[in-house]
């Protein structure tokens, strides 16, 4: 796939000829679309027709990290080096021989942190090709999370990875009729790389360097019959899946002492080397269908169903030496040979319908029910060898697991518009389900769990536009339950969102938007209370005449949570408290330094920020600058500056602080 | 309704929702039978199809603009029933118009109100299979027109690129891009992924309108395969409430977009120990994940994060304990 995506990458870096699109908005905010719509205009074409394209070349310098590299690449891991910021090109072909269109697109390679690439070949009534592709780098080293040492003032990040991840997505639609599509197509999603995590032998725990991979391809194909009234669509698809880690520890190193320095019964537990990998494989077969029919003008259904069964395979080998323990046998050995054997097959049905009924002028009837039912059965087998100076045992158990899951969802909704500028919407949505989870034999924290899940929701909605410029829409949730799966779900709630939306004036438009959810589970023991609300207000301002616009946004977002638990070790009650009160703001404003009608420079500023206080009380800061300047009538020049800053009042060596400058070229060779 | 008894409840509400159904279909039907077909609008009863010819004397920009969109089939492909008059495939028949130049003598769907704009693209594009979902969707439940996101008369006529689409949602979902500000985010502002990556618009039968991947899989799975198992060890979260449960899936401040600020207490939410005592007497209000009382001591920071033991806190193959 590397080739494919180099092929057509190298294809942008040739002159061809073209007129100029609109130039792709760099990462940041949605406001800088504007601002790449707001660069040179293009030319009128004078190249031929049958070729159209831009690409944008920089150059990224970083003045260095300060504070933590690990969180930098975790939040933002842009790199220094030359870029392709991006291209975008169209091939027509006139005659239509063998495609009428082909396009390509593609967004920052170079050692960026997501490459993509996207190519479209499609030739009427005969087939439309797409091929999408995605690299990611795939990076996390938080130093707070999972690091059991922070407390004694030591950071270690013992749950970290830097993998590279590549999906791509291929598929073959072809024409031959008016109203049947065969198709084709193929997914696959593939991550390799290392990372950091723990080897665990109570009472102590051990890092290590791993090494992992894993891979998804998925095959499906079928046919959409495209008829006037109906719709059907038949697919059946497949996958497959694997993935491996393995740790390594060499006996030539030295020996790993582990977190726990504490003497175990006067003995320090130890590992001196440690060879551990397990190897997955599974594949899964799935049928699906869908229809649509539009059995009258005022009566639609709608449906759809699955059945798929996954299953696995998986190996597990560990070979250990060190002063190792068996806990509750107070059993000390110094070598351990430990294998798995376990498989799992996992059927899973899901299915909805619904019609949509139009029974009067004004009134909607919407009813939509839908099930999804899954019962995995899994087993395992494993035989332990210990051993140590005179002694050898050897053990051998079997467990079996199952997990089942039925949920279900029934709802209806009546829409009705009492004259054109106001449309109301009550409802109501029934969902009840019943879960189970087992391990045999019931052993250390696993046992067995069942619950059931009810809930009755009344819902409305409305929409209302009074005046052509102005909208609102608003709508809510408020539900009962009668049980739920965990703690935390949603009991006894109340969701509402309100949005609205003026258009002031031509040039100024103003949104607002409101969110509230509040939850309550009564039930004793878990007395859990949740709140959270957040307010948006967005102001987008374009002057027409003026050479400048603006865009700022700011959005209040607070959570408040309560639950209580016991404290292990003594059984007494605790709560656990969670507070978030967070302000975040964005703006962008683009200001043309001349003429307001034609190439001019161009100067864009703002950036955004994030301030929470709480639980976890943090700083970002991430302003930018750009300046465009034209540069004949088919490029122009950039440069930009961003600055990262983020800091924590708890985590402080966490925080990080860099600037990047990057300096490019947008060219549209012939007609830009 | 939460004062009834569970079994009396189930039945009740059964019954009820059973009775909806049937009542919502047989009003449905009735009403339909007794509906005489939708009559038209008296000017477009008079007015003929004027052609795409006679509407570019006046409207030159949008024909053009219309001839580099996906509808211009309509006015090409003799086999979609509309070629030569492509316009007045949305518009209506337009002849009088035309003669008279009034604005009141033709269908304007950026007129109508959003229910009867999306019927007119419906009356084509209802049967694909992206509009499957569509009755889930919020979007249609709130009235949200088709021609908010897609432009009918323009070149593009819905944003390609992941930076556009992300603006185009953005436009009205404000408080969720304010989310992708956080420090902890899926790479949305850096233009690598886009909102359509993770939510079908036109609907799901997910809840948030959420993409599915192979079939009906979380559309999570799409990036994460390695968490897609199945597992012979299944945190059961990870069936039953999802990825959200324990995770931010727009953004947080907290590492790996967690729901709170350390591990241990995203995971004591449900592992707490506490017996429900409701459970004894009604198996239907229990919940999953309370375990008996371990080992564990938190004042330890050695179990203070939980991650570092349990590192297949997803799902394991091999250790029920999710070890490893």
């Amino acid at each position: 796939m590397k080739g494919f995506a180099f092929f057509f990458l190298a294809c942008a870096a040739f002159p061809w000829t073209g007129k100029a699109q609109d130039q792709p908005a760099p990462a940041q905010a949605p406001a800088q679309t504007t601002s790449a719509s707001a660069a040179p205009s293009p030319a009128p074409s004078t190249g031929s027709d049958w070729f159209s394209g831009w690409f944008e070349v920089g150059y990224r310098w970083d003045s260095g990290v300060g504070g933590s590299l690990e969180t930098y690449r975790s939040f933002v891991n842009l790199g220094a080096g030359p870029k392709l910021l991006g291209t975008e090109f169209t091939i027509t072909d006139p005659k239509h021989r063998l495609f009428d269109q082909i396009n390509v697109r593609a967004y920052d390679w170079g050692d960026e942190p997501s490459e993509t690439l996207h190519a479209g070949v499609k030739k009427k009534k005969w087939y439309e090709l797409n091929a999408d592709y995605r690299d990611f780098a795939y990076f996390d080293d938080l130093p707070s999370f999972a690091d059991p040492l922070s407390s004694n003032g030591m950071f270690l990040d013992e749950q970290s990875f830097d993998t590279r991840r590549h999906l791509g997505s291929y598929s073959l639609d072809l024409l031959p009729g008016n109203w049947i599509v065969p198709y084709l197509a193929f997914e696959r999603d593939a991550d390799s790389g290392i990372g950091t995590d723990t080897f665990v032998s109570f009472p102590n725990e051990f890092p290590m360097p791993f090494t992992s991979a894993d891979r998804t391809n998925l095959y499906r194909g079928g046919v959409r019959i495209e008829k006037r009234r109906f719709h059907v669509t038949l697919e059946q698809g497949g996958t497959t899946f694997s993935s491996s880690e393995e740790q390594f520890q060499s006996p030539s190193i030295p020996i790993n002492y582990g977190n726990n320095p504490v003497p175990f019964f006067g003995q320090n537990i130890d590992l001196q080397s440690l060879a551990a990998a397990y190897g997955i494989t599974g594949s899964s077969v799935y049928s699906k269908g869908l229809i649509t029919v539009s059995a009258a003008p005022w009566l639609d259904f709608y449906g759809q169903y699955l059945f798929s069964e996954p299953q696995t395979k998986v190996n597990y080998v560990q070979d250990a030496t060190g002063n190792l323990v068996v806990e509750n046998q107070l059993l000390f050995y110094t070598s351990q040979g430990y294998l798995v054997s376990s498989a799992a097959r996992l059927p899973h049905n899901s299915g909805s319908f619904g019609l949509e009924a139009r029974p009067v002028k004004r009134v909607r009837i919407v009813e939509n029910w839908l099930t999804d039912r899954l019962h995995e059965a899994g087993s395992a087998g494993s035989t332990n060898n210990l051993s140590s100076a005179g002694m050898s045992s050897v053990t051998a158990a079997l467990l079996a697991s199952s997990l089942m899951s039925n949920y279900n969802q029934n709802e209806a909704n009546v829409l009705y518009d009492p004259w054109a500028k106001l449309s109301l919407r009550v409802g109501y949505r029934y969902v009840w389900g019943r879960a189970a989870d087992d391990v045999l034999p019931a052993a250390d924290l696993v046992s067995s769990d069942l619950a059931k899940m009810r809930s009755n929701v009344a819902l409305v909605g409305f929409t209302y536009r009074p005046l052509q410029k102005l909208t609102v829409f608003g709508s809510g949730e408020f539900a009962s339950s009668g049980g739920e799966y965990f703690r935390t779900s949603l009991y006894n709630y109340q969701k509402m969102t309100g949005k609205a939306r003026y258009q002031a004036t031509k040039t100024l438009n103003l949104s607002a938007d409101f969110l509230l959810l509040n939850n309550h589970d009564p039930q004793p023991g878990v007395d859990y209370e949740f709140s959270s609300h957040q307010e948006s207000l967005t102001l987008l301002w374009t002057p027409p005449k003026q050479g400048w616009d603006f865009e700022g946004s700011y959005t209040r977002a607070t959570i408040y949570s309560n639950i209580g638990y016991l404290e292990p070790e003594t059984l007494g009650p605790q709560t656990s408290l969670y507070r978030d009160n967070a302000h975040n703001a964005s703006t962008l404003f683009h200001v043309k330094l001349g003429k307001p009608k034609g190439p001019a420079p161009q100067l864009t500023g703002g950036g955004s920020l994030f301030l929470s206080s709480g639980s976890r009380p943090t700083a970002y800061y991430q302003p930018l600058a750009k300046l465009s300047v034209p540069w004949g009538k088919r490029a122009s020049l950039f440069a930009q500056w961003t600055y990262y800053g983020y800091g924590e009042a708890f985590y402080l060596y966490e925080g990080f602080r860099t600037h990047l400058v990057t300096v490019g070229l947008r060219f549209s060779p012939w007609g830009g | 309704m939460c004062a009834m008894e569970p079994a009396e409840l189930t039945r009740s509400t059964r019954c009820m929702r059973s009775i909806s159904l049937a009542a919502v279909l047989a009003a449905s039907f009735a009403l339909g039978q007794a509906q005489k077909p939708p009559a038209e609008a008296p000017a477009e009863e008079k007015s003929t199809f004027a052609g795409t010819d006679t509407c570019q004397i006046c409207h030159e920009d949008i024909v053009k603009a219309f001839a580099k969109n996906a509808h211009e089939v309509l006015e090409t492909d003799p086999h979609k029933g509309f070629a030569g008059h492509a316009c007045e495939s949305c518009h209506g028949p337009g002849s009088q118009h035309a003669e008279s130049a009034d604005a009141t003598l033709i269908r304007n769907p950026g007129k109508l109100n959003p229910a009867a704009a999306d019927k007119i693209c419906l009356d084509c594009h209802l049967n694909q299979p992206t509009h499957v979902g569509r009755l889930e969707s919020s979007h249609a439940k709130n009235q949200i027109a088709c021609t908010a996101c897609h432009k009918v008369h323009s070149g593009e006529m819905a944003p390609r690129t992941a930076v556009k689409i992300n603006a185009e949602c953005a436009g009205c979902h404000a408080s969720e891009w304010a989310e992708f500000q956080r420090p902890n985010h899926h790479k949305l502002p850096e233009g690598s992924m886009s909102c359509v990556d993770c939510h079908n618009p036109h609907g799901s039968i997910r809840p948030a309108m959420a993409q599915s991947f192979g079939a009906n899989e979380p559309g999570c799975l799409n990036c994460h395969g390695d968490k897609r198992g199945p597992f012979t060890f299944e945190h059961a979260p990870m069936r039953f409430d999802g990825c959200t449960a324990c995770h931010e899936p727009h953004g947080s401040a907290n590492p790996r977009m967690l729901i709170r600020q350390e591990v241990r207490y995203v995971c004591l939410e449900c592992h707490a120990n506490t017996p429900t005592p409701l459970t004894l007497a009604s198996p239907a209000n229990r919940t999953i994940g309370v375990v008996p009382p371990s080992f564990h001591d938190l004042r330890s920071p050695q179990y203070q994060n939980c991650t570092v033991c349990h590192q297949k806190i997803h799902g394991s193959y091999v250790d029920r304990d999710l070890l490893k």
